[in-house]
């Protein structure tokens, strides 16, 4: 069989030879191995946003935060996603600097507060790469020394605020959830 | 008491094993694995086993035959024995593809199982009429590389975690090697390939070590989600009666112990050993095996300017090469040095910074 191919001019290096096989893991849908998800509607993750708020402006920060890290939408589509990453990053922005570590405590502390707070790594990290990226695509300009350089965050402002706001709360969170958080981030298979 | 350090060689060391009387130690080498022997407070080199020819990824002493086995990336596995003229090779046809990973004796030390790349683990024995170590391959769940194994102490069943994030028990009775198991909450009837319990945790991160309780009733496994998880079961094919998962705010631990039915022993990228509690009920990290003199005042990171004003004022910052655990990288093995099987009373545990280390708990 190798010489028919050969034979028949194929270049048989590129052949796939995983794609043959069917016990290969090329033949095997690798989501299976992930733990399961049950889907949410753009819909409902809308309408969750919007009580979160409410709680918000109620003046409830704390429980603000701790709803939106319980009920987060693994299964939602890219829409939804966004629109909670959006809830919380505002949840977020409203808690002063002062607030921050007690609240953490206070998670840490309670039933399941490591997973909460491997949510809010996740939703900080993700909130992160939004925001370099929005700003950052026009910025980068191929120097004459082979280097890209980021410019600035210029017309940014807005961004480089929320970049801030992030970098505060990631400094408070591997201050009390340890690097651990920032592994299982990488880890896990459920993303925000 | 403080650890005895063993500082062997500048290398990383995959796997070590002692005999019984701990006077000689196996390590693992690069292509090769060396043979230490105590001569009063240290170790030196007795005998090297020659044969792979790629990394040597495993290694292990039967404690009553004294046979050693020992797997590489060479894809090939090699019990030695000794005999008059030195170290004597057998090579064990693994049938595999892909790199061993990992390699244990059963308790009964007539079969042992090795861990691979191939997605498979091959269960080896001796056939006494073609006087050579077959394989008998497992095949069926696992999706992908196996990194490690551990045996049950019925010999019969086996446990293995894999970068498909599952830990499995599975059955590796062989008709004629083994005598047929007591039933245990694992299952009842065990053909070869059985499968009696799949785990994941809840990330699904890819599973660095597993380990059976010393009754065997028990089985936990840590993760590269730095967790360790520890499952309970119930009855055969029910859902089990506890799966307790501790999420820890270390690196990920890439390597765990029982030393009673209620205390684990794990270590990993932080370089340091340390001690779980608890039962069904729920397990806590109860805090490191290092004796932590001066480490309160741990010196915070030096900001940017301290560190150019350092070394425009003395030509050097502070030197801060050495961590302050015992470990000076990774932990990638720790094992049983002293002690029964429920209570464990030394362990001994090697790494990537080629250092050999006995702790007494």
């Amino acid at each position: 069989m190798t010489t028919s191919i050969a034979a028949g001019g194929g270049n048989w290096r590129t052949i796939n030879i995983d794609a043959l096989d069917p016990d290969s893991p090329y033949n095997f849908d690798v989501s299976a191995l992930a733990p399961s998800v049950d889907p949410v509607s753009a819909a409902d993750v809308t309408s969750l946003g919007t009580q979160i708020r409410q709680l918000l402006r109620g003046g409830d920060a704390e429980g603000a935060l701790r709803g939106a890290l319980e009920s987060v939408p693994y299964g939602a589509d890219a829409k939804g996603k966004e629109t909670h990453l959006g809830t919380i990053i505002e949840i977020l922005q409203s808690i002063r600097q002062a607030e921050m570590s007690p609240i953490l405590q206070r998670i840490y502390a309670s039933d399941g507060g490591v997973e909460l707070l491997d949510v809010l790594m996740k939703y900080i990290y993700k909130g992160m790469a939004q925001h370099t990226s929005v700003a950052a695509k026009p910025a980068i300009q191929p120097q004459p020394t082979g280097f890209s350089q980021i410019s600035g965050r210029s017309g940014g402002e807005g961004g480089g605020q929320a970049m801030s706001v992030l970098l505060s709360w990631h400094e408070k969170l591997v201050e009390i959830a340890g690097t651990g958080s920032i592994v299982r981030v990488l880890t896990d298979r459920r993303t925000v | 008491m403080a650890p005895e350090v063993h500082h062997l060689f500048h290398h990383s060391i995959a796997d070590h094993s002692f005999t019984p009387d701990r006077n000689t130690v196996a390590v693992t080498r690069d292509n090769n694995v060396e043979l230490y022997v105590k001569s009063g407070k240290s170790f030196s080199l007795k005998d090297e086993l020659r044969g792979h020819d790629k990394t040597v990824t495993g290694v292990d002493i039967a404690p009553n035959s004294g046979k050693i086995v020992t797997c590489a990336q060479d894809r090939n596995a090699y019990v030695w024995e000794p005999s008059s003229t030195g170290w004597k090779p057998t090579l064990v046809l693994l049938r595999i593809d892909r790199a061993a990973t990992c390699v244990r004796w059963s308790p009964s030390e007539t079969k042992f199982a090795v861990g691979s790349g191939a997605r498979l683990i091959p269960i080896c024995y001796f056939e006494e009429e073609n006087n050579w170590w077959v394989s008998k391959h497992i095949k069926k769940p696992i999706r992908s590389t196996v990194t490690s194994v551990d045996w049950h102490p019925n010999s019969v069943l086996l446990a293995a975690g894999s970068t498909d994030g599952h830990a499995r028990v599975l059955s590796t009775f062989i008709k004629g090697v083994d005598a047929r198991p007591e039933p245990s909450a694992w299952g009842e009837r065990l053909p070869f390939n059985t499968v009696c319990g799949e785990f994941l945790n809840s990330t699904a991160g890819w599973v660095h070590d597993v380990a059976f309780s010393p009754s065997g009733n028990a089985m936990a496994f840590t993760s590269h989600d730095s967790s360790v998880t520890v499952v309970y079961p119930s009855a055969p094919d029910q859902p089990p009666k506890a799966v307790v998962s501790v999420a820890t705010q270390l690196l990920p631990l890439t390597t765990l112990l029982w030393t009673s039915e209620s205390e684990i022993i794990a270590a990993g990228y932080n370089c340091e050993a340390y001690r779980l509690s608890g039962n069904e009920g729920g397990w806590q990290l109860a805090g490191s095996l290092e004796a932590k003199a001066g480490r309160a005042q741990d010196e915070r990171e030096e900001s940017a300017l301290n560190m150019f004003r350092q070394m425009d004022l003395k030509g050097k910052t502070k030197n801060d090469t050495v961590l302050n655990t015992t470990h000076q990288n990774t932990i990638s093995t720790i094992r049983v040095h002293a002690g029964s099987p429920e209570s464990i009373s030394a362990i001994s545990s090697s790494g990537v910074d080629g250092r050999l280390v006995v702790w007494n708990l």
